[in-house]
């Protein structure tokens, strides 16, 4: 079922365009993934799917219905749907009365109040610092916090921006493992916005990518920045970051244009992965050298990452792993498909 | 030098003995700047977190205009409240002139940018995300603007106890909208610029013991206020 519908959304700072989404559905009950660089745009996605801003322009469905923007009508949905921030932060008081702060504004009765706090403390492994001043927990905990804040208001959605980007190690675990519950026992819809590509492809069902404001493509791993520009012979050049060129040919003479800027989006399905010994100068393309750095099982497949310069996922069906058998820190080549990059222009 | 000692001594007398027209003095002064405190605390924090909250054209200005009023003394203040209840003025007929309660006016007018401007600082300072989390658990308008208040309160009491300093503490308007008048209008500064014009130091020095200590007092309650919002 479908929760959010985005519909031609345009969000604008002081005239500067930093959300330019044509459409974008958000399904129940799933974990969504929002991958991107910083100012790609993620934050300002989320806080238009918190309903704490207003697009410019275009039209945000929610359960099926348009949304409206004034205040009352924003309070009712906003009681839907709880941001956590980044860097969370907590009204100067106890553990306890940062979770009950919600639940007061909704005129909950005490003994009820008492009872989903200790729940929520519970759920996050935090009931011994009940009584402890908020601001005297550590910056794991206090996400932590954040998310049993949120949490004991019993959202649909549960709004994440880069819940593990600041904590060490040992609490990002746990965070994970917590989204990963609450979806699971709760059926909490989940949105996070996220850097880490492993994080997002282990956690959720569904990702999309961001790049300077618009949505690249869902389910795509590799979005680069790059410049495209059009070869003499009919392939296509896109020159990434550090002068990295990726090279396709889809036999199709494109009409020789000015080089430009955007990002390529490859399908880490369509990549082809050899071994050197093996490679064969036939077929599209100019294989890329590359080293393998982490290889992951992922549901039903295999996600080999590779290091040609940039970190590029290929996935591979489990009959194909067990035949090539790559291996972490060997090199391999690897060739993008035609059909498989498509490029967005900037 | 020992006649410096001897009216220390005197005046450590007086105010061991709590002398009555020493209390009478103190409670004068008290009365008046607490009510002016209460009623610019009570005016000056709502104006104060509107103006910081708010989204105004002319919000600078207003900003700017409120720190200028800062420093204006307390004789420009006294002179133009007389203008307005002195028996030609248009407030004339109620008689406030050398009242209490144009002295509680007079320090009112004093404190009350005072409060509104470390109110509005007070409240810019409160880091924006608070709102937004009030937001998004749910709180309206009201409620998210009382967590902003709840956030700011340290530095806002702060605020109060410093207008409170600089109230007790002030001479111009006690003397020119109170008058000095033994008993009903005289306070703690009135009292001490008359002694020290009879050349009579005792009492002077007595008050002036009695200010230093509740000045003390402010401020240790001050930096009470201020080492609980740092923590």
């Amino acid at each position: 079922m479908i929760l959010y519908a985005l519909r031609d959304i345009v969000q604008r700072y002081n005239g500067r365009t930093v959300l330019d989404i044509d459409h974008l559905t958000i399904e129940t009950g799933r974990i969504h993934a929002l991958l991107g660089a910083n100012g790609a745009g993620k934050s300002t996605l989320l806080r238009v799917l918190a309903f704490l801003e207003e697009p410019a322009r275009g039209t945000v469905f929610f359960s099926g219905a348009p949304v409206e923007y004034s205040p009352t009508r924003q309070l009712a949905l906003r009681r839907r749907v709880v941001l956590i921030d980044q860097h969370p932060i907590m009204f100067s008081t106890t553990v306890a009365k940062n979770i009950e702060f919600g639940l007061t504004i909704r005129k909950i009765d005490q003994e009820t109040r008492r009872r989903t706090i200790d729940q929520a403390l519970a759920m996050v492994g935090l009931s011994r610092y009940r009584q402890t001043r908020a601001h005297e927990l550590s910056g794991g905990e206090t996400q932590r916090l954040a998310l049993a804040r949120g949490l004991a208001l019993a959202p649909e959605v549960l709004l994440c921006d880069e819940p593990t980007a600041s904590v060490d190690a040992e609490n990002q675990v746990i965070i994970a493992d917590l989204l990963r519950r609450i979806n699971a026992e709760l059926g909490t819809t989940i949105v996070f916005t996220s850097h880490d590509r492993i994080q997002a492809a282990t956690l959720a069902h569904h990702t999309l990518v961001l790049a300077g404001g618009r949505l690249i493509d869902t389910g795509a791993d590799n979005v680069f920045a790059c410049m495209a520009l059009p070869q003499p012979d009919g392939s296509l050049l896109y020159r990434l970051a550090g002068n990295l060129d990726i090279r396709v040919n889809d036999g199709q003479r494109p009409p020789p244009g000015p080089a430009t800027s955007g990002h390529i989006a490859i399908d880490p399905w369509q990549i082809d992965l050899q071994w050197p010994a093996s490679a064969c100068g036939d077929g599209p393309g100019k294989p890329l050298a590359g080293t393998v750095t982490a290889i992951l099982a992922e549901g039903g497949h295999i996600r080999v990452e590779i290091n040609i310069g940039v970190l590029l996922v290929v996935r591979l069906r489990g009959d194909v792993y067990r035949l090539l058998l790559p291996a972490v820190g060997e090199s391999m080549l690897v060739r993008p498909a035609a059909a498989g990059c498509s490029f967005h222009p900037s | 030098m020992s006649f410096f000692v001897d009216s220390f001594i005197a005046a450590g007398r007086l105010v061991w003995a709590l002398d009555p027209e020493l209390l009478t003095i103190v409670q004068v002064s008290m009365t008046v700047s607490c009510l002016a405190t209460v009623l610019a605390a009570l005016t000056g924090i709502p104006a104060g977190f509107a103006i910081a909250q708010g989204r105004f054209a002319g919000k600078r200005i207003v900003i700017t205009l409120l720190n200028t009023l800062l420093a204006l003394p307390t004789v420009v203040i006294g002179l133009f409240v007389y203008v307005f209840i002195s028996r030609r003025g248009i407030f004339g007929p109620l008689d406030l002139l050398y009242t209490q309660k144009a002295m509680v006016i007079g320090q009112f007018i004093l404190i009350l940018p005072l409060i509104m401007a470390l109110t509005i600082a007070a409240v810019s300072r409160v880091d924006e995300r608070y709102r937004t989390t009030a937001l998004t658990l749910g709180a309206n308008g009201w409620q998210t603007g009382l967590v902003v208040l709840r956030e700011a309160r340290f530095a806002i009491v702060a605020a109060v106890i410093s207008a409170f300093g600089r109230v007790i503490s002030e001479i111009g308007i006690s003397m020119m909208l109170g008058g000095n008048i033994k008993g009903f209008t005289r306070t703690m500064t009135t009292a001490m610029a008359l002694e020290y014009d009879k050349g009579s130091f005792t009492l002077a020095v007595a008050l002036g013991l009695v200010l230093m200590a509740i000045s003390l007092g402010v401020n240790v309650l001050f930096n009470l206020v201020q080492g609980r919002s740092g923590r």
